[in-house]
């Protein structure tokens, strides 16, 4: 990703048409807009579960999920994420803080209890990103992607004792995958797998922009991460300067307002965005293209 | 509340793939192997490593090798011939300068009297401190302090259009904006879009309906921006010289846009200003004339998303066409731009084009 600088008379002519009201977005997308994705789930043959999602500028994440049966007591937690930018290091800041919110997020908004198969044994899910491309901040299209992966993620059938605190047997699973069983298959009645996402808001004078471009990134005055669960928005929410790879002139403090407003929004506008994910799951099919 | 209206997730689409896998070897070998050593080549779209000719009266130019008196194409593209010269023209890949093309360019260096310029091509062009207008007028001489406030004139970031006007041996095109049609660009957005879907043409600056402009550059750098009030360029040669220097200090008054026209080169010494440096914005720019922008900026992209050859005409139907969603949010979906492109090809077999 090559560093992005935008000319004074084009950042200033940016940022006029984002503190309008309503703003001006360069692509005419209202404030509560994404962007097109394209989306591809279960397509890799060796992962319990696998996501795919495409923007159209080129930005690309691919997410998978596999899992291995643990013991719970040497455990610290059922769920380890990785992810792998290219153009950056492993252990650099920009990969380690994507890392951190992600793990962070699921490790505190899973349910777990669903992976347990025994009193001593569970599912550990490992869940590998890779963001092939990216041009603005790719933590939203991470989240979007891992949640995908998950909510098509199978798990074998347990077919041996549930109970083993008297007797200590290992686990043995059914051998016909066509048994195996998606984790919201688990849930109780009423109950539905919905795994948290990330989304970012652009703050821009008195406007809030969702999943702000690279562009709109130049001029923001500071980014929000705000987190969606159990139809909610919850904690944590984070400023972040979205403009990773360039010098944001116009950044700046976060008037405490704009956090409510961010929740509210937040509120109103992410089950549509679970929504549309989860019509996505149910339309794919085992066929057809992958790219 | 529709989804739609805030997300639109949809599948990838199936590659259309026309291409029969089951072409009989023996059938490659005959286009290997041309019979007839007439001068017509047996396609006129070779592919990378595809025999052209194996006559080797041909010369070879750019896009082919040479390998055992054979010449093979080393691109994908059309043949060219021009006499004996034998090149395939590629159909994409990076923009290749060629001299008196208008171009969109973004500094980004500023080296010893020279500023190094992307324009999309290999190597950065550059833009020799000679090439440039100076505040002052253009007969002036440039002097050291020039040298040392080039900064001033023009910065790493800093958007502008300029000419091709030559292009070194190495490869390295040279530009210039000796002309007040080129300069720093201002009051509107950059987007880039493939430079094989720009059509060469006489003029590549445009006054579009909806009070908007656009700067096509030949290398796919496109600059839309407000229309310049187009009043004060009516100035020509027989004005007097009490109208000419009124007529200048209205422009130092930050009305001055490139683009704007020929102008008498009596003018250009007075407009040769500060102000064609100057990164301040028309402060009156109407959220009609953005939202115009905006519009322009999602039919540049549908052309491109549906590799439709950019045109003036082409644009403007685009935009007609667009006028239709007054909810122009949609257009960024994929269905919308192609039914866009769709409209403009139908409009345009209409006019029997």
């Amino acid at each position: 990703m090559s560093k992005m600088i935008l000319s004074p008379a084009e950042r200033s002519y940016l940022y006029d048409s984002l503190t309008q009201a309503p703003p001006i977005r360069p692509d005419s997308r209202t404030d509560h807009q994404f962007r097109p994705l394209e989306a591809k789930t279960s397509f890799l043959p060796g992962s319990n579960g696998s996501a795919r999602i495409r923007l159209m500028d080129g930005s690309e994440c691919i997410v998978s999920v596999k899992s291995k049966v643990v013991l719970s007591a040497l455990e610290s937690s059922l769920i380890e994420c990785d992810i792998d930018v290219s153009g950056f290091r492993d252990d650099s800041n920009f990969v380690s803080n994507l890392k951190f919110y992600l793990t962070n997020l699921l490790q505190h908004n899973f349910p777990t209890q669903y992976l347990k198969l025994t009193s001593r044994y569970a599912f550990k899910l490992f869940i590998d990103c890779i963001v092939i491309s990216h041009s603005s901040y790719p933590l939203s299209l991470i989240s979007l992607t891992t949640y995908l992966a998950l909510k098509t993620t199978r798990l074998p059938l347990l077919v041996s004792d549930v109970n083993d605190e008297e007797v200590a047997e290992q686990p043995t699973f059914s051998d016909d995958w066509d048994n195996a069983k998606y984790i919201g298959d688990f849930m109780k009645d009423g109950e539905v797998f919905q795994p948290p996402i990330f989304i970012t808001l652009g703050v821009i004078g008195p406007n809030l922009i969702f999943d702000p471009s690279t562009e709109e990134e130049q001029v923001l005055e500071n980014g929000l991460i705000v987190s969606f669960y159990g139809n909610k928005v919850i904690t944590p929410i984070s400023n972040i300067n979205l403009a990773t790879n360039s010098n944001n002139s116009n950044f700046k403090g976060l008037n405490r307002s704009l956090i409510t407003k961010a929740m509210a929004l937040g509120n109103k506008y992410c089950p549509a965005v679970v929504k549309a994910l989860d019509t996505l799951i149910e339309q794919d099919d085992e066929e057809g293209t992958i790219f | 509340m529709d989804t739609n209206e805030v997300i639109s997730i949809t599948k990838p689409e199936a590659l259309v793939n026309d291409i029969d896998s089951d072409v009989e070897m023996s059938d490659i070998e005959d286009i290997e192997t041309p019979k007839d050593n007439s001068n017509t080549f047996k396609s006129s779209i070779v592919t990378p490593g595809e025999l052209v000719t194996d006559d080797p009266i041909w010369m070879k130019g750019h896009g082919t090798y040479f390998l055992e008196d054979k010449t093979f194409s080393s691109v994908a593209g059309n043949i060219s011939r021009v006499n004996r010269l034998l090149s395939v023209i590629p159909l994409k890949g990076r923009y290749q300068p060629e001299t008196g093309d208008h171009i969109v360019g973004r500094i980004t260096e500023v080296a010893n009297k020279r500023w190094k310029v992307d324009i999309g091509t290999k190597q950065d062009a550059v833009l020799m401190l000679g090439s440039v207008n100076l505040p002052g007028g253009v007969l002036r001489r440039k002097s050291e302090s020039d040298e040392l406030q080039m900064r001033n004139f023009l910065k790493e970031g800093d958007l502008l259009n300029a000419e091709v006007q030559t292009i070194f041996n190495n490869g390295i095109a040279s530009l210039h904006t000796r002309s007040l049609k080129y300069g720093k660009l201002r009051n509107g957005i950059f987007l880039k879009v493939p430079s094989s879907l720009v059509i060469k043409s006489k003029n590549h600056s445009y006054d579009l309906p909806g009070n908007v402009s656009v700067v096509l550059g030949v290398n796919g750098y496109i600059w839309l921006y407000k229309t310049v009030a187009k009043s004060n360029s009516a100035a020509n040669t027989s004005i007097t010289s009490n109208t000419s220097k009124f007529q200048a200090s209205v422009d130092s008054s930050g009305s001055y846009a490139p683009g704007q026209g020929s102008i008498s080169i009596t003018r250009l010494e007075e407009e040769s200003s500060w102000e064609i440096y100057s990164d301040k914005n028309d402060p009156n720019i109407s959220n009609s004339v953005r939202t115009n922008i905006t519009r322009y900026n999602n039919v540049l992209k549908a052309l491109s998303y549906c590799e439709l050859g950019i045109t003036e005409q082409r644009i403007i139907m685009g935009y007609e066409a667009s006028l239709a969603y007054s909810n122009i949010g949609s257009l960024i979906d994929k269905e919308a731009m192609e039914s866009i492109c769709q409209d403009i090809i139908n409009n345009e077999k209409m006019r029997g084009a």
